[in-house]
């Protein structure tokens, strides 16, 4: 199969079970998705697929043939963090850090859909992942400062 | 230039929002893949496991039964030694499977393999011959002693201790009123977003990485259970995606991963799927059944009752500290002394039992703040006014309480006070009432508590500063995800009067870390901070003479501001970067200290308020939550605040969402999509204060800790806006639907 992650071309043999996440994590050692269930509830593992979010672990490698992909290691260079990043960092948007990757993608994914947006909208399009450290508010707020810096 | 007290960021968090950050499951070893066969009866003898199939198959190493890991595994799984006693205690040996299986879910062979995919395959090739024996799943069946679940022992009964203070029946009968009361809180999951995850290297020596709280005492128990010296083990603790208590606990597939490890001279590893980690960290379910007594004026005078707590099938690492821990912590802050509660710990045939945050104080929180609340009600008098009456004086504190628990500090009425005023209580209620008129279900309700924390019996720390003059600060608690060591490396800054910048903290790595007790319970700012602190003040005094030296002065003439060494008479400046590089040449060299700091348990407490709503099909949702303690010095806010938002949205799961039911073949009986960890749509909004005239605690950092408060007291006052909401009476938790509308 043939896909492009974070703007890099791979191609590589994958057994047909394969799920997307372990492909990612296993085979291109992108290790920033992670798996929190085996239910497809969490959203630990949430990646952009063509631009739709998609929780990674519900969706077989090969189904992402000749598609492109995008995880957390792509929405910053080492060097500088994305508007997003550095909100959940400012507004303590995070504590173990498990579910970030997941509700980063999920925010960028929301933040390149919709401009108004409210706290109430926020907490319906972040409602498929779960975060048990923070109690969300501060994930609410990041995402609305992130909101109103990528509008400035 | 001070930096405690001030919201400082997290400094660790670039890596966890790039995708950079390594749990266990990141971490590359070439290792085999283990999986585990588990029993499906709740009891049955193993009288096959059938191989053969399993080895077949392409990338399968090996099969392992308990006979084969049991070799390795010398002792078994005991209790938390530091905590508890075990003398009183009935223990059966826990260890992997071998003969019997004692619940359903536990693990009866380990299949290796070289991908965790040929793992799975291998786990459904194997089969086991299983024969089913009578079990007892139900804890008041489990009390009548017919079906054994260790008939070694003779007995279901683990524990059974009697707390008894003044004279509970004679208190009683002088009583104006007694009520018999019930209240209890079901089976829950942790459920940190990270499963259990373990990979054990062995060359000789042990190399474990592990998700944990206790690295440290991870390394002690794994010593013990596999007779290898301490010194040969290394135990790892990378990034660890949330704990809760659940990951202070071992499991025997942890242990037959290094069992397997050592057999076969391999790195091995697994990582917990949703589904397994459900299975292993079961925690609460007790139930408090007894009789109170109070004056017509709402005093309350006298508690008598039996609290049995589950065991299920073998006793955890940490669950003989409930049994233990519940009964002393019952009168919380309030002055009743006469008290006569059984407790009893339970074995059944279910999933062990383990810790979820607050251990204890949830349940003698919930247990005391009910029993208040039920004064109210008989008497019809209004739920402040009721604790008011039976609250501690702050001129009676220090107070020892009826068990002998010392309470350091506090003045738990003006809190009151203070904290209906700040929450809004009497507005709110009123508001709810006008709301309730037109038709809506909503209503407010508070609870009041008073905490343990900041548990000893010590704690590790070390600074050493470096050539170059920065500084490493290397502490025994563990933080994994509280950012602890953000506000440890504030207090050092502060100390040392250095930026910030120039800190790095680090922990886990029991090479590194000659000692620590880990993170929980609350206790890593107070015990962890105050040893930092100890230890900077020393690293000082060595820079000091160090700096008189270089200056050619005695050591009462130098003066130390803001990275620079003063002559006091002659004004003479060197900078601390001078006098590190000085320190690693001359004599005497080296500039690090480290302190061992005996620590004592501090006393936090608070008063929570819900503001709750239900529908028309009984579905609660809780509005608002809001939180006013006292914690002592408040070192970071927002980190504190943080605290209190994560321990919220637990508390509004475990008041009306989270059931781990189990079936009458003893099964975990909801998956992770209908065992309802509260999402963004069901979390509260918070606001949070501090008492700002706090009342410190005797560590050097004056601070208590924040970390379960809101978990201890929030099932008490999100229950107590649901009563107000529906006018029900409800003493358990979760408050289900069916409760709400029955
Ligand atoms: S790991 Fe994909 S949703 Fe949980
Ligand atoms: S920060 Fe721990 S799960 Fe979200």
């Amino acid at each position: 199969m043939k896909v492009k992650v974070n703007g890099v071309e791979y191609e590589d043999e994958v057994e047909p079970r394969t799920l997307l996440v372990d492909f990612l994590r296993d085979n291109l050692n992108l290790t920033g998705t992670k798996i929190g269930c085996d239910t497809t509830t969490c959203g630990a593992c949430t990646v952009l697929v063509n631009g739709r979010s998609v929780k990674s672990c519900t969706m077989l490698a090969i189904q992402a043939n000749g598609k492109e992909i995008l995880t957390i290691e792509g929405l910053s260079s080492d060097s500088k963090l994305n508007p997003i990043q550095q909100a959940f960092k400012d507004n303590f948007a995070l504590q173990c850090g498990y579910c970030t990757a997941g509700m980063i993608v999920q925010a960028h994914f929301i933040l390149s859909h919709e401009r108004d947006l409210s706290e109430e909208k926020v907490r319906d399009m972040i409602h498929g992942n779960i975060c048990r450290c923070t109690g969300y508010q501060n994930i609410v707020n990041a995402i609305l400062d992130a909101s109103r810096r990528m509008r400035a | 230039m001070s930096y405690a007290g001030k919201s400082i960021k997290r400094l660790y968090d670039d890596k966890f929002v790039t995708g950079r950050s390594t749990y266990v499951d990141d971490i590359k070893v070439n290792s085999l893949y283990a999986g585990f066969v588990r029993s499906n009866v709740p009891h049955g003898r193993i009288k096959k496991v059938n191989k053969e199939d399993a080895l077949k198959i392409r990338g399968v190493v090996a099969v392992l039964t308990g006979e084969e890991i049991n070799q390795l595994i010398k002792e078994g799984i005991g209790p938390w030694t530091t905590y508890v006693d075990p003398r009183p205690w009935k223990i059966p040996l826990w260890r992997f499977a071998q003969g019997e299986t004692k619940y359903n879910g536990e693990p009866i062979a380990m299949v290796l393999a070289q991908d965790k995919y040929t793992a799975r395959d291998a786990v459904e090739a194997v089969s086991v011959d299983l024969e089913p024996l009578d079990a007892v799943i139900d804890l008041q069946e489990a009390k009548k002693d017919k079906i054994l679940v260790h008939k070694e022992l003779g007995t279901n009964y683990g524990f059974v201790g009697n707390f008894n203070a003044g004279d509970a029946d004679k208190a009683l009968a002088s009583s104006d009123r007694r009520v018999e009361v019930e209240i209890s809180n079901e089976r829950l999951i942790p459920s940190p977003m990270e499963p259990r995850g373990i990979v054990s290297h062995y060359d000789g020596n042990l190399t474990i990485w592990y998700s944990t709280q206790i690295p440290h005492f991870a390394r002690a128990e794994f010593s013990r259970i596999f007779g290898i010296p301490e010194s040969k083990i290394r135990v790892i603790m990378p990034d660890v995606g949330g704990g809760f208590g659940s990951k202070a606990h071992i499991l025997p597939e942890e242990l037959a991963v290094i069992a397997a490890s050592i057999r076969l001279g391999r790195a091995v590893r697994w990582t917990a799927t949703r589904t397994e980690e459900m299975m292993a960290t079961n925690s609460r379910h007790n139930v408090f059944k007894g009789e109170i007594g109070f004056k017509s004026d709402g005093t309350l005078t006298a508690i008598k009752g039996t609290l049995d707590v589950e065991l299920g099938a073998y006793l955890t690492y940490t669950e003989g500290i409930q049994p233990t821990i519940i009964p002393p912590m019952i009168p919380g802050p309030y002055k009743v002394r006469d008290l006569m509660i059984k407790s009893q710990a339970i074995y059944t045939n279910t999933i062990p039992i383990t810790m979820y945050r607050g251990a204890s104080r949830p349940e003698a929180t919930f247990i005391i703040e009910r029993i208040m609340s039920t004064v109210a009600d008989e008497l019809k008098m209004d739920d402040v006014e009721v604790r008011m009456r039976n609250l501690i004086r702050e001129d009676q504190i220090p107070y020892t309480n009826p068990f002998g628990l010392k309470y350091d500090s506090g003045d738990y009425q003006t809190l009151l006070k203070e904290g209906v005023k700040v929450l809004e209580y009497h507005e709110m209620k009123r508001w709810a009432s006008q709301e309730r008129a037109k038709g809506r279900k909503v209503g407010v309700g508070l609870a009041y508590y008073l905490e343990i924390c900041g548990f000893g019996p010590y704690e590790f720390a070390e600074t050493r500063i470096n050539r170059d003059g920065s500084v490493i600060v290397s502490i025994g608690g563990t933080p994994h995800g509280q950012g602890t060591e953000t506000a440890i490396a504030q207090l050092v800054a502060d100390e040392l009067q250095i930026p910030i910048e120039r800190i790095k903290v680090t922990w886990g790595d029991s090479d590194t870390v000659p000692i620590g007790l880990g993170t929980y319970g609350s206790r890593t700012l107070a015990t962890a901070g105050s040893a930092a602190i100890s230890s900077s003040k020393q690293v000082l005094d060595k820079m000091r003479r160090v700096a008189a030296r270089v200056m050619n002065a005695d050591v009462e003439e130098i003066d130390y501001r803001n990275g620079e060494f003063i002559h006091k008479k002659e004004g003479r400046k060197v900078s601390w970067d001078v006098i590190a590089r000085e320190a690693y040449g001359g004599k005497e060299p080296g500039l690090s200290a480290s302190v061992v700091l005996e620590g004592d348990v501090t006393f936090p407490y608070g008063v929570h308020m819900a503001i709750v709503e239900v529908d028309d099909y009984g579905i609660a949702r809780v509005i608002e939550y809001r939180a006013y303690d006292d914690i002592g010095r408040v070192i970071n806010p927002a980190l504190a605040e943080g605290q209190i938002h994560g321990g919220g949205t637990q508390a509004v799961g475990q008041a009306l969402y989270e059931l781990a039911t189990i079936n009458e073949n003893g099964q975990l009986a909801v998956t992770y999509a209908d065992y309802y960890v509260p999402t963004a749509v069901e979390a509260p909004k918070f606001k949070s204060y501090f008492a700002e005239k706090y009342h410190p605690s005797a560590y050097l950092t004056k601070s208590k800790g924040v970390g379960e408060a809101a978990l201890i007291v929030g099932p008490a006052a999100i229950i107590r806006a649901l009563e107000d909401a529906t006018g029900k009476k409800l003493n358990k938790t979760p408050a289900l639907p069916e409760d709400i509308l029955q």
